[in-house]
């Protein structure tokens, strides 16, 4: 694949348990002490409730909340808002250029409204509003929406990775001259079904989640959605608007192998990273640090560990999970605002939940906080289906 | 951006297979409403096009299978009859799997529920949550042919399959990808049933009339639709050519249809939708809908571009049946096969003011294929 243009990102918005915006989320990962607890939204019968990572009730009461709309949609929505008027953008003059959304989600495309199929289970007609709230919340639908944009507009639902794809496909449409700006992330809100169902894989800790550490048992669920806004060379250039980062490279690898397990020896993973690095034009020696996907399943971080091993040894790694928890269909994206804003601020936080090296990983995430000085970053995701994906960022360079 | 379009795999309630598909577009028949047959598990009571997958069994062993729900099955079969279709191309890490659903393993996703609610929290199924999640079908194709490279799913109700086509065009020209298997799958379940009878009426199974601006005749089905494609510089011998894949909102300037093309509506059945694409499309275009051979579904569009294909191929266009068209005041609607050698255009226009809109035209250089 030739190496393709740096797709500049002026603008981020971030929403997760870590934080309201990505100012307050970047202050939670590097001083914050992480807390996660039972759902507050919805009860289980499981004896021992599993810990999530919740959006708190302030968070959730500052959103502008419509009725006919999900959490998930809502949330993108909020964040997609937060990203444009970091970028300086006002939605009214979207409507005037090609600006296209790409979104990934887990719970957004996905009808299973536990309430309304236990009514009709019954035997009665339920109420159709839940059904109405599925279909006018398709999340990248509903964003371009709420700003009234017309240009393509994707919702991705490639289960964990879903987020980085987004992105890396965001950056493509801006690449091929698709689009001059285009809203990229993930969103995804806290469910019933999938709490029951990641607890029935056994892949869900009891504690708060430990990525790549020694005693790790699995994830915690979270919930957030975070957005980036990609724009072209012409666009940034005539608002005279500096980028924040650059979306550098992009790529994405099937394992092929196990519908819910990572392959063993990383193949998926390794050829994303090498189709994000050529795709970027850059090397492995040039990544200063990796966000690894680090949900603290025994497989997610062993798989991880093994390949950051081989391929960037010494690199330093780390895990945000342990402070946002795992936002599925969110997840990439809201790791990669972080990634980036690292990148930006110059240093990179302590993964959070790590404790007791494992000695089959060989490696070890960032203990503590530290300066950086590298520009450029990667950020991968794994997923159910055995999908792999990789995004590479940059900063420091006028690559526009 | 554009793309040949190698090979084709269908799998509809019609039966399996681009042949048989163009067999029912020959004979006009059997129509959707002819194959419906009762299901006694839909709330309320409703009818559904059922899709037979048994011809899978002849391409993978049981084993492989034991797992793989309705939803994937549909959909792998229609992948394999896509490769089968363009000569059994090598599968390698540079070929890429889209998938679009408009509700992806619904029967799955309620199953699991289902686990949930008849034996508590904490008997809900793990097999049926991972087999819930909407990437199943990209995944299972992607571990019973082997391939690796780059796979996707995407969700966008009735514009799942352009918004996958226009991921497909991007990966192609980036040379991410050297081809892509790109389709659609969704399928029948008696949730989706109920919902529909609730939202639509009962349906009645008189014969679908997607032109008809007066009354309700979408009959719900399922299947899937998938095709191969190459880069458009690979210049091999295929149905045709994907000029472009847009998709947008209403207007009163768009959408623009490709002058000369013949129109392929995604109507199926909904007078409301029947009503907006007579608003868009002027009257004096050749157009058709074929959704009576197929049924109303997400990925309905899925069809409409294997038909294009088709109509590419040999050069004609396919009739729809009479009674879909009869008192329907559009005379550029064919009921017999007429010849045509221009270009095709599906549109499918949806109930959320947007549109999708694939092009396809014959290949430069290969006036016969």
């Amino acid at each position: 694949m030739k190496p393709g243009k740096p797709v500049a990102v002026t603008g981020m918005g971030c929403i997760c348990a870590a934080g309201s915006d990505l100012a307050a989320c970047m202050t939670s990962l590097f001083t914050g002490n992480p807390n996660p607890g039972p759902p507050r939204r919805f009860t289980s019968d499981h004896p021992n409730p599993y810990p999530v990572f919740e959006l708190t009730a302030s968070v959730l009461s500052g959103l502008s909340r419509e009725q006919n709309l999900s959490l998930t949609a809502t949330l993108g929505i909020a964040t997609a808002r937060q990203a444009l008027e970091d970028a300086g953008w006002e939605p009214e003059a979207l409507r005037r250029i090609r600006t296209g959304v790409c979104i990934g989600t887990t719970v957004g495309c996905t009808m299973n409204d536990e309430g309304f199929y236990r009514i009709y289970r019954s035997g009665k007609p339920p109420d159709l509003t839940p059904i109405r709230r599925f279909f006018n919340s398709n999340p990248a639908a509903s964003i371009a929406k709420a700003f009234d944009l017309e240009g393509p507009c994707q919702a991705l639902v490639n289960a964990c990775c879903s987020g980085t794809d987004a992105i890396g496909i965001g950056a493509s449409w801006i690449r091929q001259g698709l689009c001059d700006v285009v809203l990229a992330g993930g969103t995804d809100e806290l469910s019933r079904v999938t709490y029951n169902g990641f607890i029935s894989l056994m892949i869900t800790d009891t504690g708060p989640c430990r990525p790549f550490d020694r005693d790790r048992k699995g994830l915690n669920l979270g919930e957030g959605s975070a957005v980036m806004v990609l724009e072209s060379d012409r666009s940034c250039h005539l608002r005279k608007k500096a980028p924040r980062v650059f979306v550098m490279g992009y790529g994405s690898a099937a394992d092929a192998y196990h519908l819910t397990a990572p392959k063993p020896d990383g193949a998926g993973l390794k050829k994303a990273i090498a189709d994000a690095l050529s795709s970027g034009g850059k090397t492995m020696s040039e990544v200063a640090y990796v966000g690894a996907h680090g949900t603290g399943t025994p497989d997610n971080d062993r798989v991880e560990a093994r390949v950051l091993h081989e391929l960037m040894p010494g690199v330093p790694f780390f895990s945000t999970k342990g402070h946002t928890g795992h936002t599925l269909g969110a997840a990439g994206a809201i790791q990669a605002v972080l990634v980036a804003a690292f990148l930006k601020a110059g240093r990179i936080p302590a993964s959070a939940g790590f404790h007791t090296p494992d000695p089959e990983l060989l490696i070890v995430p960032t203990v503590d906080s530290r300066m950086i000085s590298g520009k450029i970053a990667l950020s991968e995701s794994l997923a159910f289906g055995g999908s792999n994906a990789a995004l590479l960022l940059g900063i420091g360079e006028n690559w526009i | 951006m554009k793309a040949i379009l190698k090979g084709i795999g269908v799998v509809g309630g019609f039966g399996t297979g681009i042949q048989t598909l163009e067999k029912v577009l020959l004979n006009r028949g059997p129509t959707v409403e002819s194959l419906a047959v009762p299901d006694p598990q839909t709330l309320g009571g409703q009818f559904f096009v059922p899709v037979d997958t048994r011809q899978i069994q002849d391409r993978f062993p049981s084993r492989a299978l034991r797992r793989i729900d309705h939803f994937s099955r549909m959909a792998l079969l229609a992948a394999v009859l896509a490769l089968e279709d363009a000569g059994k191309p090598e599968v390698n890490d540079r070929m890429g799997v889209i998938v679009a659903t408009g509700y992806g393993a619904t029967r799955t996703t309620f199953a699991f529920l289902d686990s949930v609610l008849e034996g508590g929290d904490s008997c809900a199924s793990p097999t049926l949550f991972s087999g819930s999640v909407h990437n199943t079908a990209a995944a299972q194709i992607s571990m019973l042919m082997g391939i690796c490279g780059p796979n996707l799913t995407v969700s966008r109700f009735d514009l799942s399959i352009s918004e996958a086509l226009v991921v497909a065009l991007i990966w192609l020209a980036e040379g991410r990808v050297t081809s892509v298997l790109v389709g659609g799958v969704d399928e029948w379940c008696p949730v989706l049933s109920h919902c529909y009878h609730r939202f639509f009426g009962k349906n009645d199974l008189s014969p679908m009339r997607p032109l008809d601006p007066d009354r309700q005749s979408a009959v719900v089905a399922e299947g899937a639709a998938f095709f191969l494609l190459l880069p458009e510089e690979d210049r091999a011998d295929g149905y045709g050519v994907i000029e472009s894949v847009t998709t947008g909102c209403l207007r009163d300037d768009a959408p623009v249809l490709p002058e000369d093309a013949l129109i392929l509506l995604g109507a199926d059945g909904h007078p409301v939708s029947a009503r907006r694409y007579a608003r868009f499309v002027p009257k004096n275009r050749k157009m058709a809908a074929y959704a009576p051979y197929y049924g109303s579904l997400p990925i309905g569009m899925g069809f409409d571009m294997a038909i294009a294909g088709l109509t590419l191929r040999r050069k004609r266009i396919f009739p729809m049946p009479e009674i879909a068209v009869k008192d329907v005041p559009i005379d550029t609607v064919p009921t017999d096969s007429v010849a045509w050698t221009g270009k095709v255009c599906c549109l499918k226009i949806t109930p959320f003011d947007t549109y999708g809109m694939i092009t396809l035209a014959t290949q430069t250089g290969n006036p016969g294929n």
